[in-house]
């Protein structure tokens, strides 16, 4: 147990079905249990989020993984020392096309297409627009996030590039009503607004960030500097905590119990059949077909490897890469950035060396 | 299909916006209200559109909101922090190279001033807090513009800065060269540089880069 220096927190979170860690740890008591009372704030924008985190509304924060890196860099307003004492949960994006598009890319290849979906299908239709001055257009959440990298690592894969598309942030409670409009051909972004998708005959869901990069962070836990400095102790209940909750995930069981949980209006306020199949590793590709098996579609912890949700400078070193890649950072930003000292293992192993 | 994002920045930037300001005083300056609450959106609108602004408001969200914004292409636009719109109002400029706006965000959490002000340091452009009905949202509306103003200010002169020393690199290179084949003065090099740029109309820094790609080949 630990001599917690403030017990009140207050922790942003964003409603995606991967938030399941901070809403679990919150609901089978785990912050409790360490000591903490935890008050979930549901935030509608990561910019949002960024800002109170920064600002010290809220104590801690899920954020996307490459969002602590832009904060210390000061990509969006003022540079802010934003650090990252754990991996919340890794994968859990997909990359969906509107069944329109679809349905056109079928025509054009004589009704075959594989999954996961390859992004040179996309080609012939993409140079057929070309030619009457028209591109295809697709959205992700946010420009400093894995479904950026990974829409645009998907297209590079295909021969497509950045500018033979048209390319929006769109935030993720609104990508399957843009889809219906008819605004969006294709969007990646995290569960389960894919499976919505899916599930509303809209959009088919091609690949997963899984079939993209296996095991890839994707939220992490985020702290300011200075706030961790002057709460050591909640820190370690913090991730203690919050290991707890993951490991919790690990077991299929419990899955269908979190999915139940997240529906709640106070969280994803969404219906069951929608955020539990990927929570069970069951990708809904087209409506009423069988589902793609992805057993690492959400990965919160690992049963067998303790250090699954320390800071992996590997992973945040390749992010930074993607960063420098598509000319979000310059190579004196990449080569002066200290990935050591945003992502913080020594934080991470504290908490269960006490 | 959706948008000629390019096109418009391109509109947008053709015209400063400062010189604007300065020309013609009387100028109203274009107001988007993106705000789903009708009331809140009243208040707002009785209190700026009294003075120097012609103000917009916009009841839906989504694309339908991006699609006004490229239509209007107005100076400001004002949205609740706890909007999910900001996210995409807020990062065009980072996808699309589209013209960046001020945004003014305005919340009904009574938060206390100094944490404002650090929301306003972390790259907010302005807060306006509690009743929107007062006449201060006015002012908050004036110094988030005028902030703004200045940034992009300091945007372009550090830019035009960039420039002028990559292009006094090249002179200075073109000018050694010069010096070493032609066993040229320093202030003969420099004359060399400069006549040709006269005599065809080009900047010295086009002349020294014409003269690196000759000497390159040699």
């Amino acid at each position: 147990m630990f001599n917690v220096e403030k017990k009140s927190i207050c922790l942003g979170f964003m409603p995606l079905t991967d938030s399941a860690p901070v809403v679990i740890a919150h609901e089978m008591g785990f912050f409790e249990k360490w000591g903490l009372n935890v008050k979930l704030t549901k935030q509608n924008s990561w910019t949002t989020l960024r800002d109170k985190l920064h600002s010290g509304i809220i104590d801690a924060a899920q954020m996307l993984a490459p969002m602590p890196i832009a904060s210390n860099l000061g990509l969006y307003g003022e540079n802010a020392k934003v650090i990252s004492p754990m991996i919340l949960s890794r994968n859990g994006n997909g990359i969906t096309l509107s069944t329109k598009l679809y349905q056109k890319i079928l025509s054009q290849h004589n009704n075959k297409a594989s999954m996961p979906f390859s992004a040179s299908l996309l080609r012939r239709e993409i140079s057929e627009r070309k030619k009457q001055g028209d591109k295809l257009t697709f959205a992700v959440v946010f420009p400093y996030s894995c479904h950026y990298y990974q829409l645009i690592e998907w297209l590079r894969k295909g021969g497509i590039t950045l500018s033979d598309i048209n390319m929006l942030i769109v935030p993720p409670s609104n990508m399957v009503p843009s889809m219906h409009s008819g605004d969006l051909d294709g969007f990646c972004v995290g569960s389960p607004w894919n499976a919505k998708a899916v599930r509303e005959s809209v959009g088919i869901t091609g690949v997963t960030s899984s079939d993209l990069w296996q095991d890839m962070p994707e939220k992490v836990l985020g702290l300011m500097s200075d706030w961790q400095a002057k709460h050591p102790q909640t820190t370690s209940a913090l991730i203690s905590a919050l290991y707890e909750a993951c490991q919790w995930l690990e077991n299929i069981p419990n899955r269908f119990e979190a999915a139940r949980i997240l529906s709640r209006a106070r969280y994803l306020d969404t219906q069951i059949d929608v955020i539990a199949p990927s929570l069970i590793g069951s990708c809904l590709t087209l409506n009423n077909t069988t589902p793609r098996k992805i057993p690492s579609y959400h990965q919160f912890s690992s049963l067998k490897d303790p250090t699954f949700n320390a800071p992996a400078y590997k992973s945040a070193e390749t992010i930074a890469d993607l960063m420098q890649e598509c000319g979000q950072i310059n190579a004196q930003q990449r080569t002066e950035l200290n990935i050591a000292s945003i992502y913080k293992k020594d934080i991470y192993r504290t908490a269960f060396n006490t | 299909m959706l948008f000629d994002l390019i096109k418009l920045t391109k509109n947008t930037l053709s015209i400063p916006k400062k010189n604007i300001k300065n020309q013609q005083p009387l100028m109203r300056l274009k107001v988007l209200l993106a705000e789903n609450n009708h009331v809140k959106a009243k208040e707002l609108m009785s209190v700026l559109s009294t003075a120097q602004y012609d103000i917009y408001h916009i009841g839906h969200s989504g694309l339908p909101l991006l699609k006004d914004v490229e239509q209007l292409n107005p100076d400001v636009i004002i949205i609740d922090i706890e909007s999910p719109d900001r996210d995409m109002l807020e990062n065009l400029n980072q996808i699309a190279k589209f013209a960046p706006k001020p945004i003014v965000v305005f919340s009904e959490q009574q938060n206390t001033d100094t944490t404002i002000n650090q929301m306003v340091k972390s790259g907010v452009s302005a807060y306006v807090v509690g009743d929107v009905s007062q006449v201060r949202v006015k002012s908050i509306i004036d110094v988030a513009i005028a902030r703004f103003d200045v940034f992009q200010e300091l945007k372009q002169e550090l830019a035009d800065t960039k420039q002028k020393l990559s292009s006094q690199k090249n002179i200075d290179k073109a000018k050694r060269w010069l010096m070493e084949t032609k066993q040229l003065s320093e202030l003969d090099a420099y004359h060399f540089i400069r006549k040709i740029a006269m005599d065809n109309s080009q900047k010295m820094d086009d002349v020294a880069k014409n003269i690196l790609s000759v000497a390159s080949i040699f």
